[in-house]
């Protein structure tokens, strides 16, 4: 799985912390080598978590000002980078509160939402599925429709590689809850992209 | 941790899948899946979703977020945008003007509003007007004028000018012989030359004669011309002015929507 790496300037070798430091005490350089760093890895996230390029630029803008401010009590309790993740993550949900959107469709109960996706509309060819963007383009439904909790701890666990108890502490939920918000997110997807015929293997039973 | 891994443990199955798992308990899960194919299943397939997983990316955008020191702004620090020119900065007070400026202009010309002053004072038109120029034909058909009005006058001209015509025929008609006569007398008579000469010379008196006729013919005409053309003007005007009054309203409102866009996108960032 191809993470979202932080930037890297060939010259950098102070640590994130490092960098904070410098910047608490007014080194505004250092700062931007935080954001050069990061903004790429924030961005990445809240786009995968609301869905629209304009939106997450404002987050990931907003994420970097808001920790620019916060900086001075930013005492280390927690790495930089899950401290902005924790920033970026609040965003990304007070967003989609005030925008009255909601990217995740619940399905009611009773309804199997495999059977739906399935209705959609006809299969597209081979040819069509064989596309990397349509590739794209299908995960992406497919992961909108997840409740946003599974949604978030697969995105900050395959894309962003943060562990168990790192999701765990961003979700404010027992580790043991995160494996299972991640069980349950994988095994809905399995049977979605089955449905849409980009999984070779049919489903060997209910899942979960 | 129990000892032996199960069907059910779909906890420890996912810290396997993620290699997040001491080294015991993996080997466990191995030997595990080794007898069960319903879970070797589910562990290939779930591994084929974070295959498919890998394909979601977000767009290549170009962010380049920086932060400007104080001393740079009147304001405190910010996170800004260099992507998005419009709004990194707030514009000046007389950039914000010519904008303005400029878009009203853009707004005139495209509704092609025309201002003319004449006899009548001050006349506007717009685009969605018909020009003056492609009036009186239709005017004449869709108006109606009073007696004395373009029908009118279009007709009392007519007559005059066949007139005019057939007389210029007939002293073109009657020339001719006197012509073809002085011809002969020039041939037999060396005398008959200063006649001709002085025919020649009442000929091209009279030819001039004629051109300032039909000068004069087509300066009434076309004067005749502009009286029609403006009184059409006139009657298209009356008729849709009410019709501009509604339309312009709206123009303005479009255009006042748009300065207050600019204002709005050229208002510092919030802090």
């Amino acid at each position: 799985m191809e993470r979202e790496k932080p930037g890297v300037l060939p010259q950098m070798t102070w640590t994130d912390e490092e960098l904070v430091a410098r910047s608490v005490a007014g080194d505004q350089d250092s700062f931007n080598q935080l954001i050069v760093r990061w903004e790429r890895p924030i961005y990445a996230l809240a786009y995968r978590v609301l869905g629209r390029d304009e939106d997450a630029r404002d987050v990931c803008q907003e994420t970097f000002l808001r920790a620019f401010r916060a900086l001075p009590g930013f005492k280390g309790q927690a790495k930089f980078s899950s401290w902005l993740y924790r920033i970026a993550l609040n965003l990304c949900r007070d967003w989609i509160r005030r925008q009255k959107r909601t990217p995740v469709v619940s399905a009611p109960e009773g309804i199997d939402i495999i059977e739906m996706a399935a209705e959609q509309g006809p299969v597209e060819s081979i040819e069509d599925l064989v596309a990397r963007k349509q590739l794209s383009a299908t995960v992406a439904e497919a992961m909108e429709k997840l409740p946003d909790e599974q949604r978030t701890a697969i995105i900050l666990k395959e894309f962003h590689g943060l562990t168990f108890q790192e999701i765990a502490d961003l979700q404010n939920c027992p580790l043991s809850t995160v494996k299972t918000r991640l069980y349950q997110g994988l095994s809905v997807l399995r049977r979605d992209l089955q449905a849409q015929g980009m999984m070779s293997t049919r489903p060997a039973g209910k899942a979960s | 941790m129990s000892e032996l891994f199960t069907c059910d443990d779909k906890a420890q199955l996912v810290a396997y899948l993620y290699d997040e798992i001491d080294l015991l308990t993996r080997q466990r899960v191995d030997e595990h899946l080794r007898v069960c194919p319903a879970c070797a299943r589910e562990v290939a397939e779930l591994t084929g979703v974070r295959q498919e997983l890998a394909t979601w990316l977000p767009p290549d955008a170009d962010l380049g977020f920086t932060v400007v020191p104080a001393a740079e702004r009147a304001v405190a620090p910010a996170v800004l945008r260099p992507a998005r020119w419009w709004q990194a900065q707030a514009l000046p007070p007389w950039a914000q003007a010519a904008a303005a400026v400029l878009v009203f202009a853009a707004g005139l010309s495209i509704a092609n509003v025309q201002i003319r002053y004449g006899a009548e004072g001050v006349v506007v038109t717009t685009g969605w007007m018909t020009p003056a120029s492609q009036a009186p034909a239709r005017a004449a058909e869709a108006t109606v004028t009073p007696a004395s009005g373009p029908a009118a006058a279009d007709a009392d001209w007519r007559p005059a000018l066949a007139a005019l015509e057939s007389t210029l025929r007939q002293e073109i008609a009657a020339q001719r012989p006197a012509l073809a006569a002085a011809e002969e007398a020039d041939a037999a008579s060396p005398r008959a030359t200063g006649l001709t000469t002085a025919r020649v010379a009442d000929l091209i008196a009279e030819s001039e004669r004629r051109q300032r006729q039909e000068l004069a013919l087509r300066l009434t005409q076309f004067g005749r011309d502009l009286e029609v053309q403006r009184r059409t003007d006139l009657v298209r005007i009356n008729q849709g002015f009410g019709q501009f009054e509604g339309r312009a309203g709206a123009e303005i409102a479009r255009q006042r929507q748009m300065l207050d866009y600019i204002m709005r996108v050229s208002a510092p960032p919030p802090q």
